[in-house]
């Protein structure tokens, strides 16, 4: 039986073979380069009808998002936060540190961070009802606040200690729910799940049904009907600031969304998320950063369309 | 003309002085005769048993001050929180007349599921009696502002007046 046979390789098709491997070889850079640029966003938010977007650079659209305007941030940014009550005034955590601020709707920008820990800001908030008031998270390092605008910062709470670890705070929102202890609550996600504190930064602890005191007492509390999936990092936090029980959160498995306060929690849409803000009057408008693009839903999460990053 | 009218001006300063510190004084009094626990008054007995028996219960970890441990916004290596100071700069103001007392009977891991605290159970160490003491004598303690937040937080907290 006559073995197999192989065209003889002369020195010819040797450079046409070659030749042929290396186009094939580099083609998906040449694809990858023509794609348009569309960098993964990290952090988004709303300063009343314009959206901003953080990812390499901090982009805004005042045009719900048919074109986008690069601002001139001191760094990469992490994180954002806005605040109804001051239109223009722009929170950002900064991948090199500190926090950023912008009172005119991001065209200017300066540092405030005196006093704040090194290490980078991987979630800002500014209080409901409160402007001045901003929260900070230093990676490694634990929940900072500032009264004044970031004037001046001084530490909060350490970092939250759940499934026998400290954890890092990856998210951060204003939840204008009163805690029991004369104050509202601070929502905030980590690699291990959703946690709160008083914004008297007495202790973190789970959410509960009920306030605060309910939570003291609650031998007889019910438990959470329907947490956010186990194991999942939280990536991104936003409570409406007209319907603040209406939350939002942005996880591997996609946009989850509560309107108890953070007891129970559905699916709204499946997909890599990283981010979510919220329209400040409107708690259906939502835009979310959901496997490498963005998207946008008018209607509480229960229609989506896609929005052009660049 | 010029020299009376200077002398009358001070006259009148020095009078304003003398009502407002009076005004203080009374309000002093009235700070100390208004300490109340869960809508009762306090006696001095009672705030004086409280000062002995947080000497003898508390001290030693939340501070013979009230000001609690050292830098204690930061985790222990156990995972655990340090003792918070009592004075006006912790958060123990923030919270209802009822939360503290159960806080205090029961310790927080036991109100707070699944929360971890050095903070013991004081239920069968004193009475509660004795925890209304200790309680109400930190919050002698508190300067005005400090009372009147926490005194609202009881107000609005159901069974906590």
């Amino acid at each position: 039986m006559p073995g197999p046979t192989y065209p003889r390789l002369t020195r010819r098709s040797f450079l046409l073979y070659s030749g042929t491997a290396v186009g094939v070889l580099a083609l998906p850079k040449v694809l990858h380069s023509a794609e348009p640029l569309r960098p993964a966003m990290v952090a988004l938010a709303f300063d009343g009808d314009a959206l901003l977007a953080a990812g390499s650079d901090l982009l805004r659209s005042d045009d719900g998002g048919s074109s986008w305007t690069a601002l001139p941030v001191p760094a990469v940014v992490l994180a954002l936060a806005t605040h109804p009550e001051r239109p223009g005034r722009i929170i950002a955590g900064l991948a090199s540190g500190g926090v950023a601020l912008s009172e005119d709707g991001g065209r200017t920008w300066e540092g405030r961070s005196r006093g704040l820990a090194e290490g980078k800001v991987d979630a800002v908030a500014i209080a409901a009802g409160q402007p001045d008031m901003i929260y900070a998270s230093v990676q490694g390092d634990g929940l900072w606040k500032s009264e004044d605008a970031g004037q001046n910062w001084s530490l909060a709470m350490d970092r939250p200690w759940l499934a026998d670890a400290e954890r890092d705070l990856l998210a951060l929102t204003s939840v204008d729910l009163a805690s029991g202890m004369g104050g509202i609550w601070i929502y905030a996600g980590t690699p291990a799940g959703l946690t709160r504190v008083p914004d008297c930064f007495c202790r973190w602890q789970d959410v509960q049904p009920g306030d605060a005191m309910d939570a003291l007492v609650s031998g007889d509390a019910p438990p959470s009907e329907a947490p956010l999936p186990a194991g999942e990092p939280i990536h991104a936090l936003a409570s409406a600031p007209a319907a603040p029980e209406m939350l939002y959160a942005a996880l591997p498995s996609g946009i989850w969304t509560s309107r108890d306060g953070g007891v129970v929690w559905s699916h709204l849409a499946v997909g890599f998320a990283v981010a979510v803000a919220v329209h400040p009057v409107d708690p259906d408008h939502i835009v979310a950063a959901l496997d490498g693009g963005l998207k946008q839903s008018r209607d509480g999460g229960a229609t989506w369309s896609a929005l052009a990053a660049t | 003309m010029k020299r009376k009218a200077t002398v009358l001006f001070g006259a009148a300063v020095a009078g304003l002085a003398a009502i407002a510190a009076l005004a203080q004084q009374q309000g002093g009094e009235a700070h100390m005769d208004g300490v109340t626990f869960l809508g009762e008054p306090v006696t001095a007995d009672e705030l004086a048993l409280g000062q002995d028996l947080y000497a003898a219960n508390c001290a030693s970890c939340h501070g013979a001050d009230l000001e609690g441990q050292p830098d204690w916004k930061r985790r222990l290596d156990s995972g655990r929180m340090p003792a918070p100071p009592h004075d006006e700069t912790g958060h123990t103001w923030h919270h209802a007349d009822r939360q503290l007392f159960t806080i205090t009977k029961l310790g927080v891991g036991g109100v707070v599921p699944g929360y971890e605290s050095d903070m013991p159970a004081f239920e069968g160490v004193l009475t509660d009696a004795e925890i209304r003491a200790v309680l109400a004598f930190i919050k002698s303690t508190w300067p005005d502002r400090q009372r009147a937040f926490q005194a609202d937080v009881t107000a609005n907290d159901e069974g906590g007046s």
